[in-house]
């Protein structure tokens, strides 16, 4: 035990001395939380729709107002440019076309057809606002008397758990710490071994009296600790800006999270080791780590959607496990019950990591 | 031939020599744009299907099972299990057995036959705000396609065989207004093409300034940037014999990247291909003036790639690749227009998916272009501080 802490003291000198490691270690997590959360939202907001009324009559500019209110649109202007035109220069993303006699032929019961033409070159969207038009339409029929007001023999009463506004950036922000934590304890790890390869320095951890198992936790150790005062940062910043709330049973996320920065530090010290030089462990955790995490872990759509042959992968990363314990404690509030599953993978995946460390190492150490 | 050009072919010649060494280098060039790029390309797909229904039917008459079925004909809800109890539903909700739960009232039958409006619960789990929007959604078309049919018979007694009758989609009344979408330039609705596009460039940007960082600063850090410095070549011809022969292996793994989109996932090249061309050389150009830039602020290549690892996730998140820049908070959107990423995406989809016009794209690759040259012009003057 002690030569580990002996361990965690070298390495922290070394760190200490890196002031971009230091400045990149504070700023890092709060930037990038802050855009994680942020940036990162599926629900539609503020499309831009050109309107091109050929009818221009009371009922052709109700039927324009309609949009209007749902408060998803935004008119902008054609600039007198066609519809497919104005679409494919990207000036909105839909466009809404009234015929002429459109308010004539409601009245007379003709049933005019309106097109709503839209740019489905993000299909996800697309496919919510051909939904949107259809529900607005229909609301319109009802409120000028066009149709008769629907036939109510069930109605459903909904009710929204766990974020009842449908705020995508309490999703994406609990979501969001799990990709900062995973970054950068894996790339301090990373870079720590990498470096005693570079400089050679390797040699005397062979030759000293360490075995491979202390050399490897005196390192991890400290990296640990440093991910987890970005945790308690990251945190602070959440409950600002992303309504975190401290649950109930904080344990489940704490034990969690020291695993996941265990798993984190461990797989960069596996590329570490592997590589042996800082340039490529730097690359190895940009792809292994970030890439992967940002888009097979569930932060970003839901694992189910993942052909079979690639979800197996998620399975191995520990930001799958780690994201779901984060929603399930700081937003769905439950404790150990829900979470134990995952909180057994991710202990299952630190110890995985750790014996391949251990098994590189012995490797290459002497004979104690 | 004159001196600038002997000049710079040879250093050129040395540049590309270090690099065929270099054979990390390859692998990380060609992996990217082939692996990634399909890995992601399948992996990334926000639809909504198969959402897991809990169903408390505390009527259990034919009335209430005929609604679940009805509620059910719809391929996007699975009934996973159908409980006693509503606690019991929501103890599943809570351990993530369910998406959402559904309460039918013990006097379901009783109010529908009373002809009245009878209410039912639905408990949606909506921390995946996306998600639980869709299924609003879902459940309200089924509801009214409930309703509609509802109506053409008497509710009482042909429940269990309304489903039968629901087959055709219930028309408009005349004189309502009808809308169509028409959904262009993916009528099929493709949700990989959107992705694809986004991670091309993305890795189009990420490997050039990563590559070309980690090049600038290796003549630093062996200490050849002093036998450099000596010969009589100039700042600017060293920068250009430096990045040009990464630009060429940019161009190369951007064509890889688009080869792999059409033949994977089907993506439609509708515009001219010399102008996707073109866009990739300004993004290439940008990405490796961020690439150098960063080179000529730090000491040695750790640091380099230490600084880009910084920036590119910063790039990434904001360039609407992933997500679009119009759902964005406000101050984030300002902020994505210094993004020179943002513009890449721009441009190849617009070229790929809609074959935009020449007047649309050169905003954008105005844009490009000039970052491109700041970029170049700040490095070479760092560069000559030196």
């Amino acid at each position: 035990m002690k030569k580990i802490l002996a361990q965690a003291m070298k390495e922290f000198r070394l760190f200490r001395r890196d002031k971009l490691l230091i400045m990149l270690a504070v700023l890092m997590p709060v930037v990038l939380i802050l855009l994680a959360g942020g940036t990162q939202s599926l629900r539609l907001r503020n499309v831009p729709v050109l309107v091109y009324d050929f009818d221009n009559t009371p009922l052709s500019r109700t039927y324009i107002e309609t949009y209007g209110a749902a408060l998803t649109f935004r008119f902008v202007s054609n600039k007198g440019e066609s519809p497919e035109r104005a679409l494919a220069s990207g000036l909105g993303r839909a466009a809404l076309i009234i015929p002429q006699n459109f308010e004539r032929d409601a009245r007379r019961g003709g049933g005019p057809i309106v097109q709503l033409l839209i740019d489905a070159s993000d299909s996800n969207s697309a496919t919510a606002l051909g939904n949107m038009s259809a529900a607005l339409n229909g609301s319109f029929n009802q409120k000028n008397g066009l149709a008769p007001p629907p036939q109510q023999t069930v109605s459903l009463q909904q009710r929204l758990w766990y974020n009842p506004g449908l705020v995508s950036r309490i999703y994406f922000g609990t979501g969001g710490l799990g990709m900062i934590l995973i970054i950068f304890p894996a790339l301090l790890g990373a870079l720590a071994t990498a470096k005693e390869y570079e400089m050679g320095t390797i040699i005397q951890a062979y030759a000293s009296s360490l075995t491979a198992a202390q050399w490897v936790l005196g390192k991890a150790l400290l990296y640990v600790a440093i991910g987890f005062m970005e945790f308690l940062m990251c945190f602070v910043v959440g409950m600002i800006f992303f309504s975190y709330h401290i649950p109930t049973d904080p344990t489940v996320l704490l034990v969690a999270t020291v695993l996941y920065l265990m798993a984190g530090v461990f797989f960069g010290m596996m590329l570490g080791i592997g590589t042996g030089t800082q340039s490529a462990a730097i690359q190895g955790v940009q792809m292994g780590s970030f890439l992967l995490s940002l888009l097979l872990s569930g932060y970003l759509f839901a694992i189910v959607n993942i052909p079979v042959q690639i979800r197996w992968f998620s399975y191995t990363l520990p930001a799958t496990f780690y994201v779901q314990i984060v929603r399930n404690s700081i937003l769905r509030n439950v404790g150990w019950g829900t979470s134990f599953g995952p909180v057994l993978a991710l202990v299952g995946l630190a110890f995985a990591f750790y014996f391949i460390n251990v098994l590189q190492m012995r490797k290459m150490q002497f004979k104690a | 031939m004159n001196a600038f050009l002997r000049r710079y072919f040879a250093l050129a010649t040395k540049e590309v020599q270090q690099l065929r060494r270099n054979r990390g280098l390859v692998i990380q060039l060609l992996l990217p744009p082939t692996l990634v790029l399909v890995i992601f390309g399948f992996a990334l797909n926000p639809k909504v299907r198969n959402l897991r229904l809990g169903v408390v039917d505390e009527s259990m008459t034919y009335e209430s099972r005929g609604f679940i079925d009805a509620l059910t004909g719809n391929v996007n809800f699975n009934v996973t299990e159908v409980y006693t109890r509503p606690e019991d539903a929501e103890a599943a909700l809570n351990n993530l057995d369910l998406d959402l739960f559904m309460v039918i009232p013990a006097d379901f039958a009783r109010t529908l036959n009373r002809g009245q409006t009878a209410d039912v619960q639905v408990v949606i789990d909506a921390v995946d705000a996306n998600t639980a929007q869709i299924a609003q959604g879902y459940l309200g078309k089924a509801l009214g396609d409930y309703n509609s049919s509802a109506n053409i018979l008497p509710v009482a007694y042909y429940v269990p065989r309304r489903t039968l009758n629901r087959a055709a989609h219930p028309a408009p009344p005349p004189g309502a207004v009808d809308v169509r979408p028409a959904y262009l330039y993916n009528p099929g609705l493709v949700t990989t093409w959107y992705y694809v596009t986004g991670i091309m460039s993305i890795i189009m940007f990420i490997t050039a300034s990563l590559v070309a960082s980690a090049l600038a600063v290796k003549e630093k850090e062996t200490g050849t940037i002093e036998q450099l410095m000596m010969t009589p070549a100039q700042t600017s011809e060293m920068l250009l014999a430096k990045t040009s022969p990464v630009f060429v292996l940019m161009m190369v793994v951007l064509f890889i990247a688009l080869i792999t989109g059409i033949v994977i996932f089907g993506l439609p090249v509708r515009g001219s291909l010399w102008l996707f061309a073109l866009a990739g050389g300004c993004a290439a150009l940008a990405g490796i003036g961020i690439g150098v830039m960063i080179s000529t602020v730090s000491k040695s290549q750790q640091q380099a790639q230490l600084l880009t690892f910084f920036v590119n996730p910063v790039m990434t998140l904001l360039s609407g690749a992933t997500s679009p820049i119009d759902n964005m908070p406000d101050f984030f959107q300002k902020l994505s227009l210094i993004d020179p990423l943002r513009y890449m995406v721009t441009i190849i989809r617009g070229v790929t998916l809609k074959n935009a016009p020449w007047s649309a794209l050169w905003p954008n690759l105005l844009v490009l272009a000039a970052c491109a040259i700041v970029l170049f012009s700040i490095s070479a003057w760092r560069f000559r501080k030196q």
